[in-house]
C-alpha cells in the first residue's frame, strides 16, 4: 500500500521555492566570489546572521529534538509520544540547516572535511563541530527508522532497530554537550563579551535554555501544525509539558542571578547602558513573564496561554543568542554590521527549505499522529519506541 | 651643520626651531632620542605642535615669521641674567671688537641705507670694525659702548619677554621656561644644540633668522663642542653635495665665489677681491687654480690665467629660482633644463610659474617620473594645442639604480652602491650629462660662438667596454690629483697655485684617497667608501665611516671645545685637549695643532684667538657686516602679515626681494580679506612635490589627500568639520582640499588679538597615483635678501567651506 | 629562547616606517584610503595591514600629548587563537611567533570559520573577505626572518629604537630597568601578564587605557578558560551517558509495570497497533 510521493503546490509554497532558488544563486556567487561580495561581514563582525541566527538559534530551536527524546525515550513518558516524531523531524531539519549554514559561512569551504581528520581538541569548536556532525548523523539514522518504514524496507529497519537504544542515548549526550559548548564557545570571549552574558557557566545556560526551549517549541509547532492540518492541538500534552518548562525556567533564573552576584557584576544589569537594558528585557519579558504565565493555572490551561508563554520562551532564547552574538560583543568588536539583503535572502531561503522539507516529510511520512494516518503512526511508533526496541539492549 | 647627526647624542639641551625632524629627518630623531634617553632636554619651537614637539620637554608655539624675536628673547635673557658663556664670548667671538662710530640703528633700520638704481641697499662700510693700522680695536672687558657686545646688548634689550610674547604669541611663562632651560647651556661643559631647517630659512629675512641662531650659540659657547653647534638639517639627501659642487648660481665649487663680470673682470681682480689676508680663504688662489686645472687641463696655463676668462660670469643680477621664472614669464628665458626638479608644484606662486613654462620654446625634462612640470602642457585647464613648447623627456635612474656619493647635512660624503638596474631606458644622470655634453661639443666642433671652453673642457670619463662613464675618473677629478702623475691627493693642504695640482672641489680633497696608513684591508678603499664603526673617542665621531669634508673633520671649529689654555670645557667629552706638551685630538683639528713645517705641536695660546679659521678675523661673528640687511638681525614682519610690526616702524625687511606684475600679488597688512596666517610644512609620508612618493602606493595609502590643518576654534567658528571640503585662498589664488581639524594648531594671542594659523602641506599635484591641490598656488613671490629663498612660511590666507 | 619585541611608546615618533617595512617584506599591496583627520591611515588592521601605528592626541590640563602606538599581533605566550582553532592552524612556535600554518607552512587545514577572530582578545586575526578561498591574516613576527637570524622587518626599519627585538626575558628585564630609571614611565609592562603574557611588550608614559589598550584584563591565559570548561567533556560524556542509560532502563521497567495509568497515550497506540 505504498503511496506515491506527493507534494501539493500552493501559492505559499511557490514563494518558498522561489526563495530557495534565489538562495541557491546567491550561495553560488558566494562560493565563487567570496564572502565579502555577498555578506556585510567584516573584520569587526566575523560572525553575522548565518552564524548568529541560523546556526546558534537554529540549533537551539532544534533543541526540541533532544529534550523530547529525553522525556519520551529515556524517561519513557509515553504520553509525549505523539509529539516525539515531529520534534525529531524539526530538530533534524534544523541541524541540517545549521550545518548547511555553516558550510556557506566558512571561508575555506573546500576544507570543510578537514576537521574530521584534524583534531584540535583544545578548541570548544572542536566539540561543537564533532557533536553537531555526529548528532545530525544520528538524527538521520533515527529518522532512517521512519524512512525505512515509509519505503517498507523492514529488514533494514530491523537492523537499525537494534542500534536504536544506544543511538538514542548518544543522541541525547551529544546535543547536551554541543548545546552547552555553543555557549562555551564564548568563554574565550572573556573581556570581549559583556559580563552580563559572559560566564564560565555559559555552557550550562545554553544547554539548559535549549532544553526548556524544547517543550515550548513543540507546543508552538504542534499548534501551528494542528492549525494547518485542521486538527485539534494536543493541549493536554502541551499542558503537562509546561511543568517541565516552568521548573527549568525557575532554575535558570536562580542560577543566572547567583552567577551574576558571584561574579560581582549584578549591578551592571541596572547601569542603564544599552547592554543592561537588553539584558533586562531578556530576563523580564522572556524569563520572568513566562514563569508567571506557566505558574498561573488559569493561563496555563488555556491554549492561548500556553502558546503565548511558549512563544515568549522561544523568542527569549533567540533573543538571548542574539544578545550574546551581537549586543554583548558590540562594544569590544567596534565597527558596524547589519546583514546585507543577500544574507537575509540566504537565511530566508534556508528556512524556506526547512519548511518545504518539513511539509514534504509530514505529508509523505507518518509523523503527526493524524487521525487519517492513525494506522501507520501506530505501527511506526510501536516499532520505534518501547516494544520495538529489543529489550536485550 | 657645524656638527653632524650622530653627534646629537652628546647634546644636553636641544633647541629645535623651525625644523620637524620627526617628519623630515627621521634618522636624526634616532640620535635626538638617544640624547633624550641620557637625560637631554628637548625644546621645540614651531607654529604647529609637531610630531617632534610630541617628544619635547617644552613646546613653544610661535607665530610664523617671528623667530628673530624669539631668539633675541633668549639672548636678552642670557645677557640680562648673566647666563652667557663669558670666557667663550670674550675669546672666541668678536664681542670685544669695536665697531665704527658710523654704525647706527634707529626705527628698525641700520645706518647706511640708500637707494641706488631704484633699489634699496646698505653701505656696509658703515658697519666696519674700528682699526688701528691692520689691527682691529678690541675691548676685552666688553664695556666699551662701541664694542660688539654692548651694541648687541643694547640691540636685544628691546626684546624683553613681554614684548617677545606679544609679537610671537608664545605665552610668557613658556618663554621663560625656554629661556631658563636653554640658557643653562651657557655654562662651560654644557652643550646646547640648535637644530633648524625651513621654518627658519623660508622667510624674507631667513638668513637673518639663521644668523640669530648662530649668535645665540656663540653667546652660550655652543659652537665647536660635541653635542653643540648650529645644525641646519638640509633637504634632499644630497642637497649639501649639490651646494658643495657649485650648483648654486652664485657659487663655484667649494663655495668659491662665482666670478661676477662687474666685480672681477680679470683673474687678478678676482684673486685680489676674493683672497683675504688671513683665514683659510687666503688659499683661494690655490683652490681656484686647481679647479681651473681640473676643468681645462693642459689648456690652463699660468700664461693664460688658467683660462679664467673662459669661466661664465655673472652679470651682477639675481639668477635664482624666482628670477629665472620671472624672466621666463617675460620671455627672456627660452629654454629650460628641468633636471630633477618640479617647480610646477614646488615653486612659489606655482600657478604663475606653470604659466611661465608655457613661454618656453623648449624644455628638456630629466626625471624618474613624469611629474607636474613635465606634464605642464597637458595640465588640467589648459589646451595642449595652445602650448608650443617642445619637450624632450629623458628618463633618469633613481638613486638606488646608480652609484655615486651623497653628502648629508653633517658633511659626510657617503658612497652608495647600486642596488638594482634602472628600468627600461632610464640612465644615470651622469650618463645623461656625459652624452649631452658630448653632443654639444660635437655641435661646437662645427663652429659656434666662443667654442674654446667647450672644446677644451676636460671630459675624459669614458670607460672602454662600458656604457656608463667611469665614475672613478669623475671622482678623482673632484678629489684632486697632481697634474704630473695623476696621483690622488690626500688633503687640500697640498693644493698649489702654480698649476701643478688639479682639484674639482677643494673641500672634497681626500674623499677619494686611500689612507696610506690604513692597515685593515677592508678599509683600503677610497675614504668615501669606508664603513667602519670604530669610534675610539666614544663621541660618535666614527672617523673611518666614509669621509667628512673638510679633511674628514667631523665637528668644525673644534678648537672651541677647549678653553684658551687648551682645557676641554667638558672633560668627559673631549674633542681637543692640550696635555701640556701636545694636543690630544679625537677629531681632525680645525686649527694649527702642529706646525706644518716643523711638525712641532703648537701651544694653545697661539690658537686661542683664532678658532674660526674660515673667518678673516678668526673669531665668531656676533656682529656680521656681510649681511645684506644689517649686521644684526632685526625683527620684521613677513611681507604678508596680520599685524603691524610691534618692535619698530619698519614693517618689512626693506631688502626683501620682490617681483613685478603677476608676481607682485600681495595681501595688505592686517588684510580683512585674508585674515589668517598660513604656513607650509612637510609630512613624512611624502617627499617634496610628491613625484616619488605619490607614485608609491604604500605611501599614498598612508597619506592619500591634500588637506589644511586648522584649530578647533577656527573650525568651530566657520562651521567646518573634519574632512569637509574647504577652499583656502590667498592673494595669488585658491585651492580646494580637505579640512583637517586638530589641536596641533592653536590660535595665538598676538598683542591682544587672536591669530589663527592655517597649516598646509605642499606635496600634492595633478600627476601620480594620488592627486590633489598644489599648496604653492597660494605662496607669495617674495625672497630673502641674501639667498632669495621664497617666503613659503608665513603669508596671509582665508579659508571657507567649499 | 622565545623572542619578543619591546615597544617603547615614549620613543616612537610616528614615522610609520614599520608599517611600510611590514608591507614591503611581506609583499602586501596597498589598500585604498581616503583622508584621515587623525593622519593615521589606513584606519584599521585588516588582511592587508598587519601592523598600524595609531595616533592618540590627548589634551589634558592645557597640555597636548601626541602618542603613536604600533599595534600588531601580540604573539601571546598562550594564544587564544591557537586554542580556539579546531584545525590547529594557529600555533605558537618555540621562538615566539604565533604563526598561521596554511600560509606559513602550506599546511592548509583552516576552514575559515573565524572563531580565532572571536577568540583573540586583541582582535588581531583578519580575514581576506575579498577572496573566494580566504586565509586568515595577521602579523607573523616575520617568522622567516627570525629563522635567518634577522630581526622582524618593522624592527629593522624603526629609526627610533622604539622597537627592540630580543629574548623576551631579557626584554622584560630591560623594560623594568627603564621603568626604574625614569619616573615618567607608567609602572607597568603591558604584555608581561596580560592574558598570561605576550611576546610583544609595551612601555608607556601615559596610562595605557588612554592610548587604546585594553587594561584591567585577565591575567589568565585564555586557553585556560576554554580548557577549564572543555576538560569536563569526557566526564560529562561518560557520566551523562551512564545516567541516561540507567534512567532508560529504570523508567522502561517502570513503564512496563505501571504502564496502564501513566502512559495512557502509549497504551492507546499499542492497542491500536494490535
Ligand atoms: N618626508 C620628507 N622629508 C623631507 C622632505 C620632504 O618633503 N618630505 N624634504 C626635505 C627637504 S628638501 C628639506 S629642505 C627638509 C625640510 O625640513 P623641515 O624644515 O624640518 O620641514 P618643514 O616641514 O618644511 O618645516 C619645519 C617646521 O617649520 C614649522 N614652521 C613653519 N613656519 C615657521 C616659522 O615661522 N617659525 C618656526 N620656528 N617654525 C615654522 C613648520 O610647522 C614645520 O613643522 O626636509 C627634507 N626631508
Ligand atoms: N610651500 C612650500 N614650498 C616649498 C617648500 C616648502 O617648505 N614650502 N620647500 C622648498 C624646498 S626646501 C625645496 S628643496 C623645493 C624642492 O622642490 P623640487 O626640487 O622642485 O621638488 P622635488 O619633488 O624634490 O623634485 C625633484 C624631482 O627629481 C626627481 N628625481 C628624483 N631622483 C632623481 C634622480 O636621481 N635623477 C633625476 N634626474 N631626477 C630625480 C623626482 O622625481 C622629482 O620630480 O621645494 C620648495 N618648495
Ligand atoms: S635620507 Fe633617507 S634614510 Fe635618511 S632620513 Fe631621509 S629618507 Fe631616511
Ligand atoms: S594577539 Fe590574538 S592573534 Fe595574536 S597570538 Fe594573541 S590571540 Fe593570537
Ligand atoms: S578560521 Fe581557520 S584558523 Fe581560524 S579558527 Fe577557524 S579553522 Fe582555525
Ligand atoms: S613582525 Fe613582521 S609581520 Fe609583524 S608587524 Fe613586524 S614586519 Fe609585519
Ligand atoms: S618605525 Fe619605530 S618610530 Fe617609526 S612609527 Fe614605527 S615604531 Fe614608531
Ligand atoms: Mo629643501
Amino acid at each position: 500500500m505504498q503511496k506515491a510521493w506527493s507534494f501539493k503546490l500552493t501559492p505559499t509554497r511557490y514563494i518558498l521555492i522561489a526563495l530557495a532558488v534565489i538562495m541557491l544563486v546567491i550561495v553560488l556567487v558566494r562560493f565563487i566570489l567570496g564572502l565579502g561580495v555577498v555578506t556585510n561581514l567584516n573584520d569587526h563582525w566575523p560572525w553575522g546572521l548565518w552564524i548568529g541566527f541560523d546556526l546558534l538559534c537554529g540549533i537551539a530551536l532544534a533543541g526540541g529534538g533532544f529534550s523530547t527524546a529525553l522525556i519520551v525515550h529515556v524517561l519513557h513518558r509515553g504520553k509525549y509520544l505523539p509529539i516525539a516524531r515531529a520534534a525529531l523531524l524539526t530538530s533534524m531539519l534544523g541541524y541540517i540547516i545549521a550545518l548547511v549554514a555553516l558550510l556557506f559561512d566558512i571561508g575555506r569551504w573546500t576544507n570543510f572535511w578537514r576537521p574530521f581528520f584534524y583534531w584540535g581538541y583544545h578548541s570548544v569548536l572542536f566539540e561543537v563541530f564533532w557533536c553537531i556532525a555526529l548528532y545530525t548523523m544520528i538524527q538521520v539514522l533515527e529518522f532512517g527508522d521512519i524512512f525505512l518504514e515509509r519505503v517498507k524496507s523492514f529488514p533494514l529497519k530491523k537492523v537499525l532497530g537494534y542500534a536504536m537504544t544506544p543511538l538514542i542515548i548518544i543522541g541525547i549526550i551529544l546535543p547536551t554537550l554541543h548545546q552547552s559548548s555553543l555557549g562555551q564557545l564564548y568563554v574565550v570571549a572573556v573581556d570581549k563579551l559583556y559580563p552580563l552574558w559572559w560566564s564560565m557557566i555559559m555552557g550550562f545556560f545554553f544547554v539548559w535554555s535549549a532544553f526548556f526551549l524544547g517543550p515550548a517549541m513543540v507546543t508552538l509547532e504542534g499548534t501551528l501544525a494542528a492549525r494547518s492540518y485542521k486538527r485539534t492541538p494536543e493541549l493536554p500534552v502541551f499542558q503537562s509539558l509546561t511543568k517541565v518548562t516552568l521548573w527549568m525556567l525557575i532554575v535558570y533564573l536562580i542560577v543566572k542571578i547567583i552567577d551574576l552576584v558571584y561574579r560581582g557584576v549584578f549591578s551592571l544589569a541596572f547601569n542603564g547602558s544599552f547592554e543592561s537594558n537588553m539584558f533586562l528585557i531578556e530576563m523580564i519579558v522572556f524569563v520572568i513573564v513566562p514563569i508567571i504565565m506557566y505558574a498561573i493555572p488559569t493561563i496555563r490551561t488555556k491554549l492561548w496561554g500556553v502558546v503565548t508563554a511558549s512563544a515568549l520562551v522561544v523568542v527569549g532564547v533567540i533573543f538571548n543568542r542574539i544578545n550574546v552574538v551581537f549586543t554583548g560583543m558590540a562594544a569590544q568588536m567596534g565597527g558596524h554590521y547589519f546583514p546585507s539583503p543577500w544574507e537575509w535572502l540566504v537565511t530566508l531561503g534556508m528556512w524556506s527549505i526547512l519548511i518545504l522539507g518539513y511539509l514534504f516529510i509530514i505529508e509523505n511520512f507518518s509523523i503527526l499522529p493524524k487521525e487519517e494516518h492513525a494506522e501507520e503512526v501506530a505501527v511506526s511508533h510501536g516499532a520505534s519506541v518501547g516494544k520495538g526496541v529489543p529489550s536485550g539492549v | 651643520m657645524t656638527n653632524h647627526f650622530v653627534d646629537y647624542r652628546n647634546a644636553d639641551v636641544f633647541l629645535i626651531i623651525g625644523a620637524n625632524p620627526a617628519e623630515a629627518h627621521p634618522m636624526a630623531m634616532r640620535s635626538i632620542g638617544m640624547a633624550k634617553g641620557k637625560g637631554a632636554k628637548i625644546i621645540v619651537v614651531d607654529s604647529r605642535f609637531t610630531k617632534t614637539a610630541a617628544k619635547a620637554d617644552i613646546y613653544a608655539p610661535l607665530r610664523p615669521g617671528t623667530d628673530i624675536t624669539f631668539l633675541y628673547g633668549i639672548m636678552n635673557y642670557a645677557i640680562q641674567n648673566n647666563l652667557y658663556h663669558h670666557e667663550y664670548v670674550v675669546n672666541y667671538t668678536n664681542a670685544s671688537y669695536l665697531v665704527s662710530p658710523e654704525y647706527g640703528f634707529a626705527d628698525g633700520l641700520f645706518s647706511g641705507l640708500a637707494e641706488k638704481d631704484g633699489k634699496l641697499a646698505y653701505d656696509s662700510k658703515k658697519w666696519d670694525y674700528q682699526k688701528e693700522g691692520e689691527n682691529i680695536k678690541k675691548d676685552p672687558t666688553l664695556q666699551h659702548p662701541q664694542c660688539v657686545f654692548q651694541i648687541l646688548k643694547k640691540h636685544v634689550s628691546r626684546y624683553d619677554l613681554k614684548t617677545v610674547s606679544q609679537v610671537t604669541g608664545t605665552p610668557e611663562d613658556v618663554l621663560r621656561e625656554v629661556c631658563a632651560a636653554y640658557c643653562a647651556t651657557g655654562k662651560p661643559g654644557k652643550a646646547g644644540n640648535v637644530i633648524y631647517a625651513m621654518g627658519i630659512t623660508q622667510h624674507s629675512y631667513g638668513s637673518q633668522n639663521v644668523r640669530a641662531t648662530a649668535m645665540l650659540q656663540l653667546l652660550l659657547g655652543n659652537i665647536g663642542i660635541p653635542g653643540g653647534g648650529v645644525n641646519a638639517q638640509r633637504g634632499k639627501s644630497n642637497v649639501q653635495g649639490c651646494c658643495d659642487m657649485g650648483m648654486l648660481y652664485h657659487l663655484l665649487t667649494g663655495y668659491l665665489k662665482c666670478p661676477d663680470a662687474p666685480k672681477h673682470p680679470t683673474f687678478k681682480d678676482y684673486l685680489k677681491v676674493e683672497t683675504p689676508k688671513t683665514s683659510y680663504w687666503s688659499n683661494t688662489p690655490k683652490f681656484l687654480i686647481s679647479m681651473l686645472k681640473a676643468w681645462y687641463g693642459e689648456a690652463a696655463t699660468q700664461e693664460n690665467d688658467f683660462c679664467y676668462d673662459w669661466l661664465p660670469k655673472l652679470n651682477g643680477k639675481d639668477h635664482s629660482h624666482m628670477a629665472i621664472f620671472a624672466d621666463m614669464a617675460a620671455e627672456k628665458v627660452k629654454g629650460l633644463f628641468a633636471w630633477g626638479q618640479n617647480p610646477a608644484v614646488g615653486g612659489p606662486q606655482a600657478a604663475a610659474e606653470r604659466t611661465a613654462l608655457e613661454k618656453l620654446d623648449w624644455m628638456v625634462y630629466i626625471d624618474v617620473f613624469e611629474n607636474e612640470t613635465a606634464a605642464f602642457w597637458k595640465r588640467p585647464g589648459v589646451n595642449p594645442a595652445n602650448i608650443k613648447t617642445e619637450i624632450f623627456m629623458l628618463p633618469a635612474a633613481f638613486s638606488y639604480e646608480k652609484e655615486a656619493t651623497v653628502t648629508n647635512s653633517g658633511r659626510w660624503v657617503q658612497f652608495r652602491w647600486k642596488a638594482i638596474e634602472p628600468p627600461g631606458k632610464a640612465k644615470s644622470d651622469l650618463w645623461i650629462a656625459d652624452r649631452i655634453f658630448k653632443a654639444i661639443r660635437q655641435e661646437y666642433r662645427a663652429g659656434g660662438k666662443f667654442p674654446a671652453p667647450i672644446l677644451n673642457m676636460v671630459w675624459n670619463y669614458d670607460l672602454p667596454g662600458h656604457d656608463e662613464p667611469d665614475l672613478e675618473k669623475v671622482a678623482t677629478e673632484v678629489n684632486g690629483y697632481t697634474v704630473a702623475d695623476g696621483k690622488v691627493l690626500g688633503t687640500f693642504a697640498n693644493l698649489k697655485d702654480d698649476g701643478s695640482t688639479a682639484c674639482g672641489v677643494w673641500i672634497y680633497c681626500g674623499y677619494w684617497a686611500i689612507d696610506p696608513k690604513e692597515e685593515d684591508p677592508r678599509l683600503k678603499v677610497p675614504a668615501a667608501q669606508r664603513r667602519s664603526r670604530e669610534d675610539k673617542s666614544g663621541l660618535g665621531l666614527y672617523p673611518k665611516w666614509t669621509f667628512s669634508w673638510p679633511l674628514n673633520r667631523r665637528i668644525v671649529y673644534n678648537r672651541c671645545s677647549a678653553d684658551p689654555a687648551g682645557r676641554p670645557w667638558n672633560p668627559e667629552k673631549v674633542l681637543m685637549a692640550w696635555d701640556g706638551t701636545k694636543w690630544i685630538t679625537n677629531d681632525v683639528p680645525d686649527f694649527k695643532a702642529k706646525d706644518p713645517v716643523t711638525k712641532e705641536p703648537v701651544p694653545p695660546e697661539k690658537t686661542a684667538n683664532a678658532p674660526f679659521i674660515m673667518l678673516p678675523e678668526g673669531q665668531g661673528r656676533l656682529f656680521a657686516s656681510g649681511m645684506k640687511e644689517g649686521p644684526l638681525p632685526e625683527h620684521y614682519e613677513p611681507v604678508e602679515s596680520p599685524v603691524k610690526n610691534l618692535i619698530s616702524k619698519q614693517q618689512n625687511n626693506p631688502l626683501a626681494k620682490r617681483w613685478k606684475g603677476e608676481f607682485a600679488k600681495l595681501a595688505e597688512t592686517a588684510s580683512k580679506e585674508f585674515p589668517y596666517v598660513a604656513t607650509t610644512h612637510r609630512l613624512i609620508e611624502h617627499y617634496q612635490t610628491g613625484t616619488e612618493t605619490r607614485n608609491s602606493p604604500w605611501l599614498v595609502e598612508l597619506m592619500p589627500e591634500m588637506f589644511a590643518t586648522i584649530s578647533l576654534t577656527l573650525a568651530g567658528r566657520l562651521g567646518i568639520k573634519p574632512g569637509d571640503e574647504v577652499i583656502v585662498s590667498s592673494a595669488r589664488g585658491e585651492i580646494k582640499c580637505k579640512a583637517n581639524v586638530l589641536p596641533i594648531v592653536k590660535p595665538l594671542r598676538v598683542n591682544g588679538s587672536t591669530i589663527e594659523i592655517v597649516a598646509l602641506p605642499w606635496h600634492w599635484g595633478y600627476q601620480g597615483l594620488a592627486q590633489g591641490s598644489i599648496g604653492n598656488d597660494l605662496t607669495p613671490y617674495i625672497g630673502d635678501a641674501n639667498t632669495s629663498i621664497p617666503e613659503y612660511k608665513g603669508f596671509l590666507c582665508n579659508i571657507r567651506k567649499a | 629562547m622565545p623572542k619578543g619585541v619591546l615597544v617603547d611608546i615614549t620613543r616612537c615618533f610616528g614615522c610609520r616606517s614599520c608599517q611600510v617595512a611590514c608591507k614591503q617584506w611581506n609583499d602586501i599591496p596597498a589598500t585604498p584610503t581616503t583622508f584621515s583627520n587623525n593622519w593615521d591611515n589606513p584606519p584599521e588592521l585588516n588582511a592587508y595591514n598587519w601592523t598600524r601605528v595609531g595616533y592618540h592626541l590627548i589634551e589634558k590640563d592645557n597640555q597636548t600629548k601626541w602618542r603613536f602606538v604600533k599595534t600588531q599581533c601580540m604573539h601571546c605566550e598562550e594564544p587564544a587563537c591557537e586554542s580556539a582553532c579546531f584545525t590547529h592552524s594557529f600555533v605558537k612556535t618555540k621562538d615566539g611567533p604565533v604563526i598561521y600554518k596554511p600560509t606559513e607552512l602550506k599546511q592548509d587545514f583552516c576552514v575559515g570559520c573565524r572563531y580565532c577572530m572571536i577568540a583573540c582578545p586583541f582582535n588581531i586575526p583578519k580575514f581576506e573577505w575579498d577572496k573566494a578561498l580566504p586565509f586568515l591574516r595577521k602579523c607573523r613576527f616575520c617568522n622567516d626572518r627570525l629563522h635567518e637570524g634577522l630581526e622582524p622587518a618593522c624592527v629593522t626599519a624603526c629609526p627610533s629604537s622604539a622597537l627592540k627585538f630580543g629574548e623576551r626575558e631579557e626584554l622584560l628585564a630591560e623594560a623594568r630597568q627603564r621603568i626604574d630609571a625614569n619616573p615618567a614611565y607608567i609602572k607597568q609592562i603591558y604584555g608581561e601578564k596580560e592574558y598570561g603574557g605576550t611576546s610583544w611588550l609595551y612601555l608607556s608614559d601615559v596610562p595605557f587605557e588612554q592610548i587604546g589598550f585594553k587594561t584591567n584584563v585577565s591575567e589568565k591565559p585564555i586557553p585556560l578558560y576554554s580548557w577549564n570548561v572543555l576538560k569536563w567533556t569526557p566526564y560529562i560524556f561518560v557520566g551523562w551517558g551512564a545516567i541516561l542509560t540507567a534512567l532508560y532502563f529504570y523508567t522502561k521497567r517502570r513503564a512496563e509495570v505501571h504502564g496502564e495509568e501513566m502512559y495512557a497515550a502509549l497504551e492507546t497506540m499499542e492497542e491500536e497497533k494490535k
